[in-house]
């Protein structure tokens, strides 16, 4: 992996297919659409559905630590496992699983580079529709860290002073606010814009036509050289409902080595919607 | 098989060639110079009723004659209506079993013709923040049904398959040769998955190499069911950008706007694609001024009263009691 700051959280598909089997390596696959896991996924691999698993089913949450260890336990995940997440659209609730495997502390957490699509369009590597079988175990989280998350105020705090690179990793029109979320999104906001002092930086200037992570160098020019992040400071990145982001904050946190990245889960469906929080247009 | 009578043993034989060809019909009062001949090409002659006939049969063949389909194994495809349609038909008739992904954003009438044609249906919604090169939903689960259950799907595969190349090479580009009868200057089509326009063009060029092969494309962001920005051609590793003269983008809207001008003047009940070509045709009329031009209508108007009523929205008044 070309001089990553942290290159042990990425694999290749090739290392995973040729780790298939492994008992202490755990492959989850996470998908925006809900469906593809069932359609066709690495053979061990289980799927997770950030709707309904990886989120609190009642209130505005992440998931609770309880629910995270059962989670965990059910999928035969031990806390000594390596897990490998991989996923659609560029891995972008894979990174979101990540994300919140680490705030639970787990320590082996690994990311697909390239993600299921490139998994896909590789000749040699299979899919399966078989169920995978799993023993399921007793998962206890020992660790929290949650330092990696971003509340509101943190993100008032990093609009109104200039201590925390803010970073808005949506779409260019969601960030002037020609539109509020993406077409046929029913996750919305009341307003649109972005969070005042916040730098666009669209999650996908970090990757590649292949879906794979530029290279370092490649990443370093854009978020520090074009972009402005001072990678001296500490950094909150921010999308629409957490999943986005999370990706953009594995690439400052792992791949750039930035010492205190928070993704901002909230989000613009929580700030967005907040009575009386300044917001910019364009 | 006698096409004088066209009394036929079954609906395949329909299907054109350039003994069989789509008719092609010259249009007068839309033509801005009479000198310019200028005909459209109705591929809705077809039998299962647009220009994808002519892919799908040849895919289809040629998986059954490579012994890819049969004995419980079908296809899978992604398609936004059109080829699915044709598949799904040509492919029930013949005894296979059909699926199609299709975006969410096609017109519900096509979506319930690819169920009513025998398809089993998978929607996957649309753009969501895309990144280049990503590949689009409804290809990326359509090839995943494929690789997972090879045993149950193969992939014609519209984007990629040479067949769909040679089918029109084979059939459109010869017909049309015969029915100009020589005298061709100038093709107009769209771009989708550019099968079309490089077996055609790659036929008539050979014939004629001065012909002038014109695209039309949607601006982007659009909404015309079929048809490809070249922003999003990437998809599509059949385009051959040195086979075609001009790419003209035109605003989405004429589409519908020129589609309902053709069916109210010059009687052709041809949808938005052959909306956007005719439009891209008069432009070029007016700045060549002579010469002999074939629009290729991909389909008719039928299946998209709900996109006409969306787009010219004076269409929906006075429709209800």
């Amino acid at each position: 992996m070309p001089n990553y700051a942290h290159p042990e959280v990425l694999v290749a598909t090739d290392w995973v297919k040729e780790n298939l089997g492994q008992p202490a390596i755990k492959l989850v696959e996470v998908d925006v659409d809900t469906r593809a896991y069932d359609a066709g996924h690495i053979p061990g691999a289980v799927g997770f559905n950030w709707q309904t698993q990886l989120q609190d089913p009642l209130r505005r949450d992440i998931l609770s630590r309880e629910a995270f260890e059962k989670l965990a336990g059910d999928a035969g995940i031990a806390p000594t496992d390596t897990v490998v997440l991989y996923g659609d659209n560029n891995n972008w609730f894979a990174a979101y699983g990540f994300w919140l495997f680490k705030v639970y502390g787990h320590a082996d957490v690994r990311l697909m580079n390239g993600s299921r699509v490139k998994w896909l369009n590789e000749p040699d590597k299979p899919l399966t529709t078989a169920k995978t079988s799993v023993t399921p175990v007793a998962y206890k989280v020992t660790r929290l860290n949650l330092d990696l998350r971003a509340y509101v105020t943190q993100v008032l705090e990093a609009s109104q002073t200039a201590k925390f690179n803010l970073v808005d990793v949506r779409s260019p029109d969601e960030f002037t606010g020609k539109v509020i979320a993406p077409p046929g999104m029913s996750e919305t906001a009341q307003r649109g814009g972005h969070v005042p002092g916040a730098a666009s930086i669209p999650w996908s200037l970090a990757v590649n036509s292949d879906g794979t992570f530029k290279t370092a160098e490649e990443l370093r020019a854009t978020y520090f050289d074009q972009k402005g992040v001072d990678p001296k400071k500490d950094t909150i990145a921010y999308c629409r409902i957490g999943e986005r982001s999370s990706h953009s904050w594995f690439v400052l946190k792992y791949l750039l080595g930035l010492q205190n990245v928070k993704n901002y889960d909230g989000s613009w469906t929580e700030y967005g919607n907040l009575v009386g929080v300044p917001i910019e247009k364009a | 098989m006698n096409h004088q009578t066209r009394v036929y043993r079954d609906v395949f034989e329909m299907l054109p060639s350039e003994d069989n060809p789509t008719p092609m019909v010259r249009i007068h009062r839309m033509n801005p110079r009479p000198e310019f001949e200028l005909y459209a090409k109705l591929e809705w002659f077809s039998p299962f009723g647009s220009v994808k006939d002519r892919a799908a049969w040849a895919m289809l063949r040629d998986l059954e004659a490579r012994g890819e389909v049969g004995n419980g194994r079908g296809i899978v495809e992604p398609t936004s209506g059109n080829t699915g349609i044709s598949l799904a038909a040509m492919a029930r008739a013949r005894g296979h079993h059909m699926r199609a992904v299709v975006p969410n954003k096609v017109p519900l009438e096509k979506k319930v013709l690819l169920k009513i044609a025998g398809a089993e249906l998978d929607v996957v919604s649309d753009e969501l923040c895309p990144a280049p090169g990503l590949g689009d939903g409804s290809i990326n689960l359509a090839k995943t049904h494929a690789k997972a259950q090879s045993e149950k799907y193969v992939m014609p595969n519209q984007y990629e398959s040479e067949q769909n190349v040679l089918a029109h090479f084979r059939t459109t580009g010869p017909e049309i040769w015969r029915q100009t009868e020589g005298k061709i200057t100038h093709l107009f089509l769209s771009l989708g998955t550019c099968g079309t326009v490089t077996g055609a063009s790659r036929f008539l060029r050979g014939q004629k190499p001065g012909l002038k092969v014109i695209a039309v494309q949607p601006t982007e962001g659009h909404d015309v069911p079929g048809l490809r920005n070249v922003s999003q051609l990437g998809v599509s590793k059949l385009f051959d950008r040195s086979l075609i003269d001009d790419i003209l983008e035109i605003d989405f809207h004429l589409a519908y706007t020129r589609a309902l001008e053709l069916c109210q003047t010059e009687g052709l009940l041809a949808g938005p694609s052959s909306g956007l070509i005719y439009e891209g045709a008069r432009r070029i009329i007016e700045r060549d001024q002579a010469g002999c031009g074939v629009m290729i209508f991909p389909d008719n108007i039928f299946k998209y009263t709900a996109n006409m009523v969306k787009h010219i929205p004076s269409l929906a008044e006075g429709t209800q009691a």
